[in-house]
């Protein structure tokens, strides 16, 4: 068994079997979710439902995020807002706008896109890197936030981790050689694509139900956000 | 051992002792000393090996004492590509000077006898050196249904081999196909081709991979042997770390456009033309430890990356089967086919269905929401 051989499996039907169980894994979170179904709304609306999920959307994605003092996440709490933030970008940035990423989605979507330089994408995953760190620290000392983090909460930070840094190793050939290091990668990513199903990492698509609910009920109700 | 010296020996094939000065300084290099290549740096500069280093005296000492060493050349499931790379360069080169004045004592295919002839030849060179020569051998030896699907004077290959590797006092795979299976074990690979070092595990055996090798990395590897007793460092791959050690992008004349993101999206886009780096366009090279861009093909003219086609990868185990040739390095290797992703969407949406029909009743059952 080489690092050669690993990385093929890694590469070939890992990669093959994980993708298949993410997508059969996230169609399952999503159709319960779905199937939840709404509770009947009898009372008169104020304002338009759609306006609402209009500015929730614009607001909470592409306004807010970037203005620090009006988000309360920040005045209440800068660690997160710039910890998540900074690992958030980093990992957007990355995993859709390096080169060997967009070729990745390129093999499985048929076509690609423009990249960004390497150093850009590498400063901004090595602030994803950071952002990570901010994270745990902050989770780890924050009194409140270390009560409610049980192995589930650590264990996805991990998960997330490990992906983001053996690809900063890799493209920097630190320590280990290339290959090697690809595999890493490679496995990490293959758990990454079976874990998120299974746990809050798949909050990147509920996220968005929960932003159309809430812009939902605030737009029927008139309220400014 | 032959008791002939190999300066004696080069005396006897006519050269003279200024052309054995000049020998034993190309010999310094091949055998990796002072391999040091200089680095690709970011501002453009072309990576290349310093050439015409002055005689190494180790060398000269080792030629003036020690015996020549033969070699065996044996030819199974390949193309004679590796053969052809070190016959056809120009003359007089080092891969000559090594094989034919030196060492050579049967090539099956630059032989000038043929037949029962060329058998016996070989048969007396094993007796005659047994337990001294170097086997090399290119291409892959099929193993399945005993081994028929090459056979040489009636004899398999897998049986040819044992009998060689016997007497031999180290054994070089030249090529892919002899190092790792190369082409003939693609898949489905149905010969079971494998390389030397799978079937001979009681005798050092060198790998020089690559398609062809590097003749400078074989030549290079004997010459080595030949002067020192003794094979260069090797890999966990079993390739001589003084032309495997570091990969070609390392040493690639396009990194810095790899380091800046510029990269030719075709062969004959704005990219290509400037020579961009070609990752884009599937190159392997990150992957990939041969020693293509420092010593090059065609005495350092060039070699694929610098005329402009990305590296394939030939150096490295399986590398027919490692993704498509001109699709990305960090691209899958399998795609899953749509009826696929259909099926995983379907079991995902339909088992979420069955979850939210048995909520339901259970809810209905606790009297839920009207
Ligand atoms: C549209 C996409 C996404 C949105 C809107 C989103 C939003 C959020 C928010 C609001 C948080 C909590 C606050 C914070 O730490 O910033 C969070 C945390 C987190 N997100 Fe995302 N996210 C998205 C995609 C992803 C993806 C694709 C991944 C991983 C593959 C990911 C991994 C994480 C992790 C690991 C945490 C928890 C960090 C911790 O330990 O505190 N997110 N995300
Ligand atoms: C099939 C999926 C993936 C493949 C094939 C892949 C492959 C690669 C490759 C080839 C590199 C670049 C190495 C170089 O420049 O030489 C890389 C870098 C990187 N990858 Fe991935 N990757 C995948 C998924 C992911 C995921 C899901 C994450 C994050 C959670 C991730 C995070 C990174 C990071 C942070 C880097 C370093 C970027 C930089 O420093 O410029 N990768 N990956
Ligand atoms: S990817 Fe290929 S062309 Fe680009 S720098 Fe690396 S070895 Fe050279």
């Amino acid at each position: 068994m080489t690092w050669q051989s690993a990385l093929e499996f890694a590469r070939g039907p890992l990669f093959y079997g994980a993708l298949l169980f993410f997508i059969a894994g996230m169609l399952y979170r999503l159709v319960t979710v779905v199937a939840l179904g709404w509770s009947k709304d009898r009372v008169p609306d104020k304002g338009s439902k759609a306006g609402g999920v209009v500015r929730s959307f614009l607001k909470g994605i592409l306004i807010w995020p970037f203005i620090p003092w009006v988000k309360n996440t920040f005045s209440r709490n800068p660690l997160i807002y710039i910890g998540g933030g900074l690992f958030h970008l980093g990992l957007f940035v990355t995993i859709l706008l390096g080169t060997p990423h967009m070729l990745v989605w390129k093999s499985l979507l048929g076509f690609g896109w423009p990249t960004l330089p390497l150093p850009v994408v590498d400063w901004l995953a090595v602030g994803g890197i950071i952002g990570m760190l901010i994270l745990l620290v902050h989770r780890r000392i924050n009194p409140v936030l270390r009560l409610i983090s049980g192995p589930a909460e650590y264990l996805a930070w991990l998960v997330v981790f490990v992906p983001m840094v053996t690809g900063y190793m890799m493209t920097h050939h630190l320590f280990f050689r290339y290959e090697v290091l690809y595999t890493f990668h490679m496995f990490s990513v293959d758990f990454l694509l079976i874990w998120i199903p299974l746990s809050r990492i798949s909050h990147f698509m509920f996220y968005f139900f929960s932003r159309a609910i809430h812009g939902q009920q605030f737009g029927k109700r008139g309220v400014r956000v | 051992m032959s008791k002939e010296t190999i300066e004696e020996h080069l005396k006897k094939q006519g050269l003279t002792r200024r052309d054995f000065l000049k020998l034993s300084g190309m010999l310094a290099v091949a055998a990796g000393f002072k391999f040091d290549v200089p680095e690709a740096t970011a501002g453009g500069a072309v990576a290349r090996r310093a050439r015409g280093y002055s005689a190494d005296r180790r060398v000269l000492k080792a030629m003036e004492t020690r015996p020549r060493v033969p070699v065996i050349w044996l030819e199974f499931s390949d193309c004679a590509g590796c053969t052809e790379a070190i016959s056809r360069s120009n003359s007089p080169t080092l891969g000559n000077l090594v094989l034919n004045t030196l060492t050579i004592e049967y090539h099956e295919t630059l032989s000038a006898a043929a037949g029962f002839q060329a058998e016996q030849a070989k048969q007396d060179a094993m007796a005659k050196y047994a337990g001294q020569y170097i086997l090399v051998v290119e291409g892959a030896i099929p193993v399945a249904e005993g081994g028929i699907h090459c056979t040489i004077g009636g004899r398999t290959a897998l049986d040819i081999l044992k009998e060689a590797a016997a007497g031999a006092a180290a054994i070089i795979a030249t090529g892919n196909c002899a190092a790792y299976g190369g082409l003939p074990r693609a898949k489905p690979n149905p010969t079971d081709a494998k390389g030397v070092w799978e079937l001979v595990t009681d005798k050092p055996v060198v790998n020089i991979p690559g398609c062809p090798a590097i003749p400078e990395a074989t030549t290079g590897t004997i010459a080595h042997f030949v002067l020192f007793g003794a094979l260069p460092e090797l890999d966990a791959l079993g390739r001589p770390k003084p032309f495997y050690g570091v990969t070609v992008h390392d040493r690639c004349l396009r990194r810095p456009f790899y380091e800046a993101g510029k990269f030719a999206g075709s062969y004959d886009d704005e990219g290509a033309r400037k020579g961009w780096c070609l990752y884009k366009l599937g190159c392997k090279g990150p992957t990939t430890y041969n020693a293509c861009a420092s010593i090059k093909w065609d005495s350092g003219l060039s070699f694929p990356i610098q005329s402009g086609h990305p590296c394939l990868g030939c150096s490295e185990p399986n590398f027919w089967d490692g993704g498509g040739f001109y699709q990305g390095q960090s691209a899958p290797l399998e795609r899953p086919e749509v009826t696929a992703v259909a099926a995983a969407a379907a079991v995902g949406a339909a088992a979420g269905v069955g979850t939210a029909l048995i909520n339901r009743s259970n809810k209905k059952a606790h009297g839920g929401e009207k």
